[in-house]
């Protein structure tokens, strides 16, 4: 992919999230959509990417509302008939 | 009150196109109020979908009236979902804002399917607001952002179809 890519929340996450993003984008293109590949195949690129994440998260006060939302699940009723709290 | 707006439109591109797009819709020129980007989780659901969440962080463009609710807030965090369907080659979106939420709320869901026979991809989206505010508030909120959200699905588009052809350039560099 190259060129321009958006920024990680965390500025020192964002050069390991285009090395993950490139990856993801190769392997979204050439196998998962052809059928070819049914396994991540960016795990190195990813714990990487998701460790920095991780430790950055910690500090935003944002963590608790991501994880609660996390656990809620918009597609399993069809999204309108949901009544969100 | 609970404001509910829904709208459907046509890619002239492929499922594969139309998904990356989505994918690596920021940055562009069409939302320069996106500061960021990030994958939280992503794997596969029991049916075999690609599932993944991420967390989006946007500056507000809130209008003036709301500011002495919102103190000094001007930036907000949005969480989005999606699942990847690559048999029947249909993409499934959410989003909705993490904080502020008391305030406002906007949840959308969106729905790409390829269309085979037409070579189109359709996006099918309802958004829904709503507010825990007292009704004369709530009533501007909601109807200020369901004007602006217009403004917003326009401006999306626009930056999806500027992706695709980025997109689509790489492709097919000639």
């Amino acid at each position: 992919m190259g060129n321009v890519m958006s920024a990680s929340f965390a500025p020192e996450c964002t050069e390991l999230k285009h090395e993950y993003d490139n990856c993801f984008n190769q392997w979204y293109s050439e196998k998962f959509l052809k059928g070819l590949s049914m396994e991540n195949e960016c795990s190195k690129q990813w714990y990487a990417y998701t460790t920095c994440v991780e430790s950055a998260l910690v500090k935003q006060g944002i963590k608790p509302a991501l994880e609660a939302a996390q656990k809620e699940a918009p597609f399993e009723n069809g999204g309108e008939s949901s009544e969100s709290k | 009150m609970v404001l509910w707006y829904h709208n459907t439109h046509i890619y002239n591109k492929d499922f594969q196109t139309v998904s990356l797009a989505f994918f690596n819709r920021y940055p562009n020129p069409y939302a320069s109020h996106v500061l960021s980007i990030d994958t939280i989780s992503r794997d596969f659901s029991s049916n075999g979908n690609l599932s993944t969440t991420r967390l989006i962080r946007k500056t507000g463009r809130l209008p003036e009236w709301v500011r002495p609710f919102l103190g000094g807030i001007s930036e907000s965090w949005i969480i989005e979902k999606s699942e990847v369907d690559s048999n029947r080659k249909e993409l499934r979106t959410y989003t909705r804002n993490l904080d502020h939420t008391r305030i406002i709320q906007v949840e959308e869901f969106t729905t790409y399917t390829y269309d085979n026979d037409a070579g189109v991809t359709k996006a099918s989206s309802a958004v829904k607001f709503s507010s825990g505010f007292n009704l004369a508030i709530r009533n501007r909120i909601e109807k200020w952002s369901h004007n602006r959200f217009d403004e917003n699905v326009k401006r999306s588009r626009m930056g999806m179809a500027f992706v695709m052809e980025k997109l689509e350039q790489r492709r097919h560099p000639c």
